[in-house]
């Protein structure tokens, strides 16, 4: 009953209401108020519940004019015509040829022999010598009930059944029929349907008529709950198994949710937060990295250089000086330094930042507290062809870890904290490695749930040539992570520009397995 | 750093020794021992039994070769450094190199030995030319600092001679040349010649090595000669020179060369050295030649870098099967590199020696015990809660490159010749869709709005993002900025939708502001504001000018909004 479309609650109550005989579609059409197609709709969709069912199919014949028997109405019917012709040929002495009737009274060959050939019959014409039509001065019948019948039918169709037995035989003679289509009158069929309920259907109408039909509405809305008047409507049922309408959310971008997390993970470890710039000198990007000047990775095919301008006008002493004499000769690092001249000039060039550790260098130098963490997220560039696995600019996760007790057993330990923090693996293993500015250097490998083994990082003690021209006197841990490829597996997503997508679309439907 | 090409038949027997036999290695054993030299096994052809290692170490050329990998292996193995006699003093010399004077000015050191005993196999000459060409190439960077050439020795009659011509007074047929040319027309159409040719252009007398009879052996760093210096399959009598501009540079490479050679069976001979001028070996000397120096290094130092008492034995013991020359005095090592080496620059570097001569599996991992507070910037901080407050705005967060195109950042925006179009931009551009950093943030949204037509609207996107301001008052010439980049686009966007957005953006962040007029090339007239607060401009908003839409194609309305978030740092 929840069902019932209200259409259909109409036409089973009003079957229930009906006391005599059951009703055809007409009938019900009245006791209901609905309009044909409304109705038409509702009783297949009863029939098809079988809440109802066909009583009995009746044929009728239904008889009514065709548009030939319109025109026929306003200018007479050949027959008519022909037999007026005859009687005024008659009058007035004049032969009456077929011919002239064709000519004079524009009338089809067919329509004329045919209306003579009745005519004959009934004898109110002659042919006489000479192919001649002269009226007898007798009636014709057949033209009569012709005139009879288009007066009748004008109004309307008519049931067949109720014509006069006579004008029934015309009206059947000049129906449309197969092969002939110019005929004044159309015979149509027409089958009444009569309804009755089925037990099932009385059921439903008794439950009806007892609990009212509440009108049904599809929204609630404020009108309703002011008046109270949702208590007499009833809310129609929705197909709850269709699919949503789609919405757009606002919300973050995976990729930034994903690094939202790990700046998460890192401040729960204790980690402090630092920036830096886009644009940094070679002194800060490199020199304080104990990157040799003549290091290939400094290479205009390795680092972007800014065009204007240039330089920057100064480095900061101390560091200049301290960096310069370590560069050279070791100078307070108890090193032999790189032995060559450093150039200043150099120093000051400015490039596209290429590595986070130019925000640790940077802290170290500003007076980073002892013991310390710190980690930054730093957009970094490379000259790099951009590819399915590189980008132009990408982020980097790398920190430094100050402290009395950092040696190269709290560097594993710290790294392992990493992993199983950052990428809850299970298993680590720790490869020798080289960084210019580390001694010794780690690269760290996980396991991987779905990748397998994978280089989550690399990390090392800070060379002393780093620290003390920096004025640290504490052993240092440099770390970075690689985690790129970790969150293209997170996001489901092969190519790091995707990373970076301009598809609102697929923004908006990229989702994150963290 | 370098990737190498090796046949692992011949890995296998230089780790066997000259004397031994060699023993198939699995490829996971090997993996283990190549944490040894840094190497990683990039490759494996079974069929042809190749093998590609990449080498990390960009200060350890001596690992860069087939013989480097094995030796390192083999002193592990055996637990002491490889006896190299060549190495010592050498009262015998194959011959004299005589260096002319006015070389110091252009290319001022050589290096040589002879190399006999040694037949040349297939294998073994693939990786002398692929030693050769990474040394010159990445420790000599690109024969600047140091080349290298390989000889047949016996058609060479000592002295040498390592002296400056005119261009046009030598001629020799260079290696893959047919004629005899002079330098000049070396420098002009050898292909060696071309590439190499700026390391001594602009000089009017070039560097050439001759023989006594006056026979070019080389004109270095570009070509050897034809004749003299092509070494052949089935040779076994070699010459070996080093020229550069780095003395021990040149020496460590001719070492490495040595040591290669010797190792594959080759009886080494030195040469003597004749410098017109003094340098740090003197005036005269013999190559190959033990240039380090011992040093001194307390085993406590070791012992807390770390962090596990190894004991002196153990620290002994792992250097010299690292390849050190070792000797313990008390609670301090005199520790010594051997002669292909010249990387230590300081305690930290046998630390690590140490370590991986161990195994980084022997020190267990500690965690550091010190507390420290972790938190974000409080730009990061005031970062995170506009970035919130967007979403809840139903914006979508952006994530865009911040490298680009002049042409998207500026002319696409009508900012060419503006004040706005200034940005910052690179010299060695490599492709001009990345050539200069972006100064605001629509045209990041801008392009995924072009990209996105056919997602539904509306579509509201931020971006919270950092620009780069060109500005002459700081030292790098801009000013990074942590910038709000608001988009909205759909049939009916205007001012006031992203007006309303600014406006409960600023009420949350308990900023007030007032909008004053701009006149914004981006913008539509009439309908683009300065953002003020406290007397500061923080940024802007409006319609976005129907030719910038044109210009991106974009076929529904934009309204745009720009925010400084350092500068709401600064207000608080």
């Amino acid at each position: 009953m929840d069902n019932l479309h209200p259409l259909e609650s109409k036409v089973l109550l009003a079957l229930s209401r009906q006391s005599d005989s059951p009703p055809t579609l007409d009938q019900l059409a009245e006791s209901t108020g609905l309009e044909p197609s409304q109705l038409s709709m509702a009783v297949e969709w009863l029939l098809a519940k079988s809440l109802i069912a066909v009583h009995a199919e009746t044929v009728a014949h239904l008889a009514s004019l065709t548009p030939i028997g319109e025109l026929y109405f306003e200018k007479y019917s050949p027959i008519e015509r022909v037999l007026s012709a005859a009687r005024e040929a008659s009058q007035t002495g004049k032969r009456l040829t077929i011919q002239d009737l064709q000519a004079k009274e524009e009338l089809e060959p067919s329509d004329v022999s045919k209306a003579v050939g009745s005519l004959k019959k009934e004898g109110a014409v002659l042919i006489v010598q000479g192919g001649c039509i002269e009226s007898t001065g007798r009636n014709s019948p057949t033209a009569e009930s012709m005139r009879a019948l288009l007066q009748e039918l004008r109004n309307g169709q008519r049931e067949l059944q109720t014509v006069a037995e006579p004008l029934r035989n015309v009206l059947q003679q000049h129906a449309v029929k197969r092969g002939n289509a110019r005929e004044p009158f159309r015979i149509d069929e027409r089958v009444t349907r009569s309804f009755l309920l089925t037990p099932d259907g009385q059921g439903v109408a008794q439950c009806l008529s007892r609990d009212g039909v509440a009108e049904e509405v599809s929204q609630l809305t404020p009108e309703l709950l002011k008046e109270g008047a949702w208590r007499n409507k009833r809310f129609r049922k929705y197909t709850i198994s269709l699919r949503a309408p789609r919405i757009a959310a606002g919300k973050r971008h995976p990729y930034r949710e994903f690094l939202d997390l790990v700046k998460l993970k890192l401040v729960s470890m204790g980690f402090q937060e630092m920036r830096g710039t886009l644009v940094e000198t070679e002194f800060w990007n490199m020199d304080a990295l104990f990157m040799p000047q003549f290091h290939p990775a400094r290479d205009i095919h390795d680092v972007y250089f800014v065009s204007e301008p240039t330089h920057a006008p100064t480095i900061a002493e101390p560091y200049l000086t301290r960096v310069t004499q370590v560069h050279e000769k070791g100078t307070g690092a108890g090193s032999t330094g790189w032995g060559y001249t450093f150039d200043a000039e150099r120093a000051k060039r400015l490039v596209l930042r290429s590595q986070g550790t130019a925000v640790s260098a940077r802290t170290l130098a500003g007076g980073a507290s002892v013991p310390g963490k710190y980690f930054s997220i730093a957009r970094c560039f490379r000259y790099d062809q951009v590819d399915a696995t590189h980008a132009t600019d990408f982020f980097q996760v790398e920190g430094i870890v100050l402290g009395a007790d950092i040696n190269f057993r709290t560097l594993l330990g710290l790294l392992n904290l990493f992993a199983r923090e950052v990428a809850q693996a299970k298993e680590v293993k720790f490869l020798p490695a080289y960084f210019p500015f580390t001694e010794p250097s780690v690269e760290m490998h996980v396991r991987h749930p779905k990748l397998g083994w994978m280089e989550l990082g690399g990390a090392g003690l800070f060379r002393p040539e780093v620290t003390t021209p920096l004025g640290v006197a504490v052993p240092v841990i440099a770390w970075g992570l690689g985690l790129d490829r970790m969150a293209m597996v997170a996001l489901g997503i092969h190519d790091i520009r995707d990373l970076f997508s301009a598809d609102l679309d697929f923004i908006r439907t990229m989702r994150g397995s963290f | 750093m370098p990737t190498i090409s090796l046949q692992r038949d011949d890995l296998e027997a230089l780790i066997a020794g000259p004397d031994e036999k060699p023993d198939r290695i699995p490829l996971d054993q090997l993996e283990d021992w190549l944490m040894l030299v840094k190497g990683e096994l990039k490759g494996h052809n079974p069929e042809t039994g190749e093998l590609r290692i990449e080498l990390q170490d960009s200060n350890r050329p001596d690992l860069w070769c087939c013989e480097g990998i094995a030796r390192q292996i083999r002193i592990k193995q055996r637990g002491a450094a490889i006896p190299y006699p060549f190495f010592k003093k050498q009262k015998h010399v194959f011959g004299k190199l005589v260096v002319a004077p006015g070389m110091d000015k252009i290319r001022p050191y050589v290096a040589a030995c002879a190399a006999v005993g040694y037949h040349v196999t297939a294998a073994g000459l693939t990786q002398l030319i692929q030693t050769q060409e990474k040394l010159a190439d990445i420790f000599g960077r690109k024969r600047r600092s140091v080349s290298i050439g390989l000889y047949r020795l016996a058609p060479i009659v000592f002295p040498v001679s390592y002296d400056l011509v005119k261009p046009d007074d030598v001629r020799f047929a260079p290696l893959g040349m047919e004629t005899v040319m002079t330098l000049r027309e070396i420098l002009m159409v050898h292909p060696k010649g071309v590439e190499y040719g700026a390391i001594v252009g602009g000089h009017d007398r070039l560097p050439v090595l001759r023989d006594a009879k006056g026979q070019v052996l080389s004109f270095p760093p570009i070509i050897n000669s034809r004749e003299i210096g092509e070494v052949r399959v089935g040779d076994h009598e070699l010459f070996v020179e080093v020229t550069g501009t780095d003395l021990p540079m040149v020496a460590l490479t001719l070492n490495i060369f040595a040591a290669n050679l010797a190792d594959r069976g080759a009886v080494i001979t030195p040469v003597e050295i004749q410098s017109s001028v003094k340098t740090t070996f003197g005036r005269r000397w013999s190559t190959p030649i033990d240039f380090g120096k011992p040093r001194t290094i307390p085993l406590a130092a070791i012992e807390s870098a770390l962090g596990e008492a190894l004991g002196g034995n153990e620290v002994t013991a792992a250097l010299k099967s690292y390849g050190y020359e070792v000797k313990s005095a008390g609670r301090k090592l005199v520790v010594q590199l051997p002669p292909y080496r010249n990387d230590l620059l300081q305690t930290v570097d046998v630390v690590e020696d140490v370590a991986i001569s161990q195994g980084y599996a022997r020190f267990a991992p500690v965690m550091p015990s010190q507390f420290t507070v972790g938190g974000l910037s409080r730009l990061e901080q005031m970062a995170d809660r506009v970035r919130h407050l967007m979403v809840g705005m139903e914006f979508q967060e952006i994530i865009s490159n911040i490298m680009g195109s002049h042409q998207d950042f500026c002319t696409r925006m009508r900012l060419d010749g503006t004040e706005w179009a200034k940005v910052v931009e690179v010299n060695n551009v490599m492709s001009l869709s990345y050539s200069c950093l972006r100064q605001w943030i629509t045209p990041s949204l801008l392009q995924v709005e072009t990209n996105s037509s056919r997602a539904f609207y509306p579509h509201r996107m931020f971006e919270v993002g950092e620009v780069a301001v060109p500005d002459g008052a700081v030292d790098v010439g801009s000013r990074t900025v942590t910038m709000l980049g608001g988009v909205i686009a759909h049939a009916g966007a205007n001012f006031s939708e992203i007006h309303s957005c600014l406006d409960l953006l600023l009420y949350y962040l308990d900023r007030t502001f007032t909008l004053e007029p701009l006149a914004h090339p981006s913008f539509l007239d009439g309908r683009v504001g300065k953002i003020v607060s406290h007397g500061r401009a923080i940024g802007l908003l409006g319609e976005l000018h129907p030719e910038v839409l044109e210009h991106w194609q974009i076929g529904v309305p934009a309204v745009a909004l720009e925010l400084e978030i350092d500068r709401l740092l600064d207000e608080a």
